[in-house]
């Protein structure tokens, strides 16, 4: 074991191991992912989902890797080149980042940065111009209302997103996301800062382009949005950022509102673990239960509702810590 | 070669080639493109000198923020717009004047200031240092700043609210 932590120590294999074990765990946890996404669908519709696969259907996912990567990847005609094949490869520069400084446990953590969780906001604006990249580089009017859309739909959110944490960020005086985890040894925040766990929850939905909010992609109307264009590995590259990102903004919101790796009995990863899947699977109720939400109602729900209250929350808060 | 080294590298690298295309660019989605990534360039010139905290600061409000505005006034304006030609030789002149004389001042201002501080020297700036400077030694100028973000904001309402009432006459 000393060994190892040796071994670790140095700076070069600790990057090695550690984006190894990033690029593990996005596939698997895409994996498992998309399999639950389709028995949790099932399930809610009172059907049983994939079971013909593997017991229970859990390697229908693999199958279904499988099948995607011996497509063809297909470059339609008129498609500008470079703008089109760097937006599936740019969507990834934000999940591998906020691998980097999310604290699975106490020390499970590849590196922790002072600002961590400027680090992700900051790079998670990225996913929105990976979108509109691969939005117009289609050159498809399908793909480009989509990936407009969505920068709208980001706009709108990214600021109560921000407001939220801050108002957190207030209490625990740190960027630094294992600050905020330890600070909440005693009590959660979701407890003192209910108001701004459910607009960074909201937000964080938004963000991820899920149901209801998922007008970017809304099949019914744009085929399929942003990634119409995309096939083969280049469709699953998007699919991978999907999921991956919603594993990452329910991480986000444990680390910031649920106590993190924090919890009696069970090593601090599993409860992690346990904590950010349970909100991914909140997620994946809400899509089978709200409809999805119109334009105008999408912006108003931020502009109207959101962002004042998340401007009260943060008065409040700063106003009652100084008290 | 070091890990800083290589860093300063990179970043030099993304900075000019990105400002290259962002100038020499046919279509201007490519020119946005470029612009995007020499800001990303100079975010990695921040974390050479060892500032993470204006390196985040500058992806979140230029790459995230401005950029996107940028995208917003591209689709406005439509993006098939062709490239300006008809500029005058001697107003190229003068502006490229203007802009290269500003960018030496701010050099030889650059040049003069760090003369004299140890060029070894570390300065790690964190958030709480310039939250403090903020509200403190340059509470003038930023409040200045909110105010003329105010008046853009207001400015911006207004217009959008007459021309949606000109809309509403025809």
């Amino acid at each position: 074991m000393e060994q190892i932590l040796k071994i670790l120590d140095i700076e070069g294999v600790r990057l090695a191991v550690g984006l190894l074990a990033v690029f593990l765990f996005v596939v698997v946890n895409a994996l498992i992912l998309t399999w639950a996404e389709r028995k949790v669908a099932g399930h809610m519709q009172l059907r049983i989902g994939p079971k013909e696969v593997g017991p229970y259907g859990l390697i229908q996912p693999l199958a279904d890797a499988m099948k995607l990567l011996g497509k063809e990847i297909i470059t339609p005609r008129n498609v500008d080149k470079p703008i089109f094949y760097l937006g599936p490869i740019m969507i990834f520069i934000p999940v591998l980042v906020a691998f980097v400084v999310i604290p699975f446990d106490s020390y499970l953590q590849v590196r922790d940065i002072n600002v961590g969780i400027l680090v992700i906001l900051a790079f998670s604006s990225f996913t929105v111009l990976s979108i509109l990249m691969a939005g117009w580089g289609s050159n498809n009017k399908y793909s480009l209302i989509g990936s407009i859309r969505s920068i709208a739909q980001s706009v709108a959110y990214e600021i109560p997103l921000l407001l939220s944490l801050l108002a957190v960020i207030m209490m625990t005086n740190s960027l630094s996301l294992k600050d905020v985890v330890v600070a909440q040894k005693g009590i959660w925040f979701i407890f003192l800062q209910p108001v701004a766990f459910i607009i960074y929850f909201i937000a964080a939905v938004a963000e991820t382009n899920r149901t209801p909010f998922d007008l970017p992609e809304a099949e019914s109307e744009l085929v399929a949005g942003y990634h119409t264009e995309y096939s083969g590995m280049m469709f699953a590259l998007f699919f991978l950022a999907e999921y991956t990102n919603m594993f990452i903004v329910s991480a986000i919101t444990v680390t910031f509102f649920l106590g993190g790796y924090q919890g009696p009995f069970l090593p601090g990863i599993v409860w992690f673990l346990l904590k950010s899947y349970f909100l991914v699977f909140v997620m994946m109720w809400f899509r089978w239960t709200f409809p999805r939400v119109r334009f105008d109602q999408l912006l108003n729900i931020s502009w109207k509702a959101l962002i004042p209250l998340s401007f009260i929350n943060l008065l409040v808060t700063g106003g009652l810590l100084k008290l | 070669m070091s890990i800083g080294e290589s860093i300063f590298l990179l970043a030099i690298a993304a900075t000019m080639g990105g400002a290259l295309t962002a100038v020499f660019a046919r279509s201007i989605v490519h020119a946005m493109m470029g612009l995007i990534t020499a800001l990303f360039g100079i975010a990695g010139l921040y974390v050479y000198l060892n500032n993470t905290f204006l390196a985040m600061m500058q992806i979140l409000i230029y790459v995230g923020a401005i950029s996107i505005l940028i995208a917003f006034a591209i689709m406005l304006l439509g993006p098939d717009s062709k490239k300006y030609t008809g500029f005058s030789v001697p107003g190229k002149l003068i502006s490229a004047l203007a802009v290269a004389a500003v960018s030496v001042v701010m050099f030889v201002r650059f040049i003069l200031t760090n003369l004299k501080g140890d060029p070894h020297a570390v300065y790690a700036v964190t958030a709480k240092d310039l939250g403090r400077i903020f509200t403190d030694r340059l509470v003038l100028p930023f409040e200045l700043i909110s105010l003329l973000l105010v008046v853009a904001i207001i400015g911006a309402v207004m217009l959008s609210i007459s021309s949606r009432n000109s809309r509403g006459d025809k």
